[in-house]
């Protein structure tokens, strides 16, 4: 191989560091993006979403903040009302009930109130999800949440190479955009991932516009879309289908707003099955929007409609019941069955 | 005191070893018999075994994130708690809180996950009390990191304002996870946070266990009293990481010395001894507290795990088609006559 | 491929943590070069857990990364050879 050729075998990297390379290059190219959040400056995040940002960039820049999440988001708000463009981390997403007027009636309407006359151009991160039984108060991913409320753009990242791209894209947007990324798909030691999140990633910067959905793999049978750590486990579903001959397309959402609904629509289109799969609650969610939305231009397409998700009970601790309700790729698989026999 | 604290003590250690089983070399937190976070409480034990004896099983205690010691001084039944610390089925909850989310009415004991959340709830018991015309007290413990909370700061003025039978307890460790108390406070004393609400505002020293039990008996007295709340700090100490897991690269080697060497049960014992209690008195109550912590790990491990379906249970008292059951019929319930 | 004989072996004694014993066990975390990819010296090319700790581990040299010795999950000590790196 030449130098060339060998360089070019790529390098990989986890979710976590991927994110945090983003970060990084927005950081030095603009003077005016910090990060402010708890245990993100000597700690490097919980969940490494800041791992060695502080050597670089110092305290001031990489801000460890009291726990008073409705101050400091708030203050993100109207940093960014001035112009600057913060980055600030809710450790659990579970924690916004503290700090939601300012997430909700403040960050999320202030452009609208002021009829377009004010922006907040903040990054609101968090880490959602659950499978390793943290229990109620810190497993959600509350994604129909966020997406529900009009004001945010949402964004799911399910692998490193969108983790990046899509930070890039979350930092240099205009708008507030909330970054919600699955600890389970973050690559850390102690929370081992599946196989998938971690990508070749390319060295030099690059975004992902918002509102393009990915398809993870491409099939003529079903659809089944999905976001987070459910991708992977759509994926493994599809391999396991793959072998009786059922050939599953699994659409990866990435943003819930906007939502890429002209990608559903043409992969309805040519399965005639759709499965919705989420790890948020079922009812009045993410499940029930995709299905509405392909219900309201494509009905003639849909000859069978499956959704997967959280029932309607909080997050329960011990493992035989979070296993229960958190779907998992035989769920996926049997839903994908039924939707294909129907 | 003394027998609820070295009984937390042994419980935390225990509770460390049964952790960390299946969570070696590689350590993997949904790995081993406890999975989940675990936040123990070692070197805090003063705190909650100077304020809980003066507490009665109908006052009420709210806990935080880290519970277990609370829970033991508040005499929160053992076996059940550790069962649902192991998620069985016979555990306090069924297995559905986990060791942030212990419940034990009858005990008058809860906890919570969410920083500084256990404050109001403890505000309402207080009001209760006091609508009802009860001498019951209610107790909010929370860390020094959670006096940043609005929830925390809310619920001492509205207690305040209402007078009501209310003991704040903050427990100032020092850390907030990763952050030291100088990085998120300016005011190094967080019982002067009382004096912006009018209440009383006391803090004890280090680890000392006595000193602990004077102030909560004047401060319990007064709720009791109907005199209002009082806010109380007590300087402890982390011996264990934030949870387990916990790296702890971010604190100095000295301050994980120094949580080694002072140790309010050492300095208890020190205090009984000088009053004439003999060392092998406290070591039979060590002993006694060793075999019952044993009991109740070996009696939780032999429950069952709860059946998975169990999950769909008790999101109401009243399941939705109870409900439904009884919504009159239409034509009944018209207005007609 | 380079000749075996100058190949430079990748260890983790170069980062062991000073208050770690050379006989603890760690455990490789994460690759994020595949062999055969060149590496420059420094670079981080794995990542591997000891007593709770992640610790990244660089290329001693530049190179090409010709063969993985202990793949995730694996376990190693101090000494043990993660990987081979043929200089040039
Ligand atoms: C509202 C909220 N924010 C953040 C957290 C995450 N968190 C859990 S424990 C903790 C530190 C709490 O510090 P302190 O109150 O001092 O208690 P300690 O852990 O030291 O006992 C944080 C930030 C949380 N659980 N809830």
């Amino acid at each position: 191989m030449s130098e060339q050729e060998q360089r070019a075998v790529e390098r990989e990297l986890t979710m976590s560091r991927a994110m945090v390379e983003a970060v990084a290059h927005e950081m030095r190219e603009d003077e005016e993006v910090f990060y402010m959040g708890e245990d993100v400056a000597d700690y490097g995040g919980i969940f490494d979403s800041t791992e060695g940002l502080l050597e670089e960039f110092g305290r001031d820049r990489i801000m460890d903040v009291p726990i008073s999440e409705t101050a400091y988001l708030g203050a993100a708000v109207g940093a960014a009302q001035e112009g600057m463009r913060p980055i600030a981390e809710l450790m659990f997403v579970d924690f916004f009930g503290v700090a939601m007027d300012q997430i909700y009636n403040q960050m999320a309407k202030n452009t609208y109130m002021s009829g377009g006359a004010v922006n907040v151009p903040m990054v609101l991160t968090a880490a959602v999800g659950g499978t390793y039984n943290d229990a109620a108060q810190h497993s959600q991913t509350l994604y129909g949440t966020f997406a529900h409320l009009p004001g945010m753009k949402v964004v799911v990242p399910s692998t490193a190479y969108d983790a990046k791209g899509l930070m890039h894209n979350a930092i240099r947007d205009d708008d507030p955009v909330v970054y919600l990324f699955h600890k389970r798909l973050m690559g850390i030691g102690w929370m081992p991932a599946p196989d998938g999140p971690k990508t070749p990633v390319p060295e030099e910067e690059y975004t992902i516009p918002f509102g393009s959905a990915d398809v993870k793999r491409e099939g003529e049978d079903a659809t089944v879309v999905t976001l987070g750590l459910h991708v992977h486990r759509a994926l493994e579903a599809a391999d396991a289908l793959a072998e009786d001959g059922i050939d599953a397309e699994v659409i990866d959402l990435r943003t819930l707003v906007p939502l890429d609904t002209e990608t559903i629509h043409e992969s309805v289109a040519k399965t005639g099955r759709l499965v919705v799969v989420d790890e948020d609650y079922q009812s009045y969610g993410v499940t029930g929007e995709i299905i509405a939305s392909v219900a309201e231009d494509g009905l003639a397409d849909l000859e069978a409609v499956e959704r997967v998700a959280v029932p309607d009970v909080p997050l329960p601790y011990a493992r035989p019941m979070e296993n229960e309700v958190v779907p998992d790729s035989e769920d996926i698989e049997s839903a994908v069955r039924s939707a294909h026999d129907a | 005191m003394f027998e609820e604290m070295a009984t937390a003590r042994y419980y935390e250690e225990r509770l460390q070893e049964e952790y960390l089983e299946g969570k070696q070399p590689a350590f993997d937190i949904s790995a081993g018999p406890i999975p989940g976070e675990l936040h123990l409480a070692a070197g805090q034990e003063a705190a909650a075994a100077g304020v809980c004896r003066h507490l009665r099983d109908d006052d009420t205690v709210t806990a935080p994130h880290r519970p277990h010691h609370v829970a033991i001084a508040k005499g929160v039944d053992l076996k059940r708690m550790t069962a649902e610390i192991f998620g069985r089925e016979s555990g306090l909850s069924s297995g559905k809180g986990g060791h942030m989310h212990l419940f034990d009415p009858d005990a008058g004991f809860a906890c919570s996950g969410i920083i500084a959340q256990g404050c109001p709830p403890a505000v309402g018991a207080g009001l209760a009390a006091k609508k009802r015309n009860e001498d019951s007290v209610a107790v909010a413990f929370l860390g020094e990191g959670a006096i940043s909370q609005g929830a925390f700061l809310e619920s001492l003025n509205l207690a305040a304002v209402q007078q009501l039978p209310v003991v704040f307890v903050i427990e100032d460790n020092d850390w907030a996870i990763s952050m030291p108390k100088e990085r998120v406070t300016d005011v190094a004393d967080g019982s002067r946070r009382a004096g912006g609400f009018d209440m009383p505002g006391v803090r004890v020293d280090y680890d000392d266990a006595t000193a602990v039990y004077d102030a909560a008996k004047e401060a319990v007295g007064r709720a009791r009293a109907g005199n209002g709340p009082t806010l109380l700090e007590v300087q402890v100490h982390r011996r264990m990481g934030h949870f387990m897991g916990d790296p702890e690269s971010y604190r100095p080697d000295e301050d994980v010395a120094a949580a080694e060497q002072r140790d309010s049960i050492e300095r208890l014992a020190d205090d009984l001894r000088s009053e004439g209690v003999e060392d092998d008195e406290l070591e039979a109550i060590r002993e006694e507290a060793r075999e019952r912590v044993d009991e109740a790990i070996e009696w939780a491990k032999e429950q069952p795990e709860p059946d998975p379906d169990a999950a769909y249970e008790d999101v109401f008292v009243n399941p939705p088609s109870g409900v439904t059951a009884q919504e009159p019929d239409h034509e009944l319930a018209g207005g007609d006559d | 491929m380079s000749g075996t004989d100058d190949r430079v072996a990748v260890a983790a004694s170069g980062v062991w943590p000073e208050d770690v014993e050379d006989d603890e066990t760690a455990v490789v975390v994460n690759w994020f070069a595949r062999e055969g990819r060149r590496v420059e010296e420094g670079e981080t090319i794995c990542e591997i857990q000891i007593e709770k700790v992640s610790i990244d581990v660089p290329a001693p040299v530049t190179g090409e990364l010709v063969a993985i010795e202990r793949g995730e999950d694996a376990e190693l000590t101090r000494e043990d050879v993660l990987a081979y790196v043929a200089p040039g």
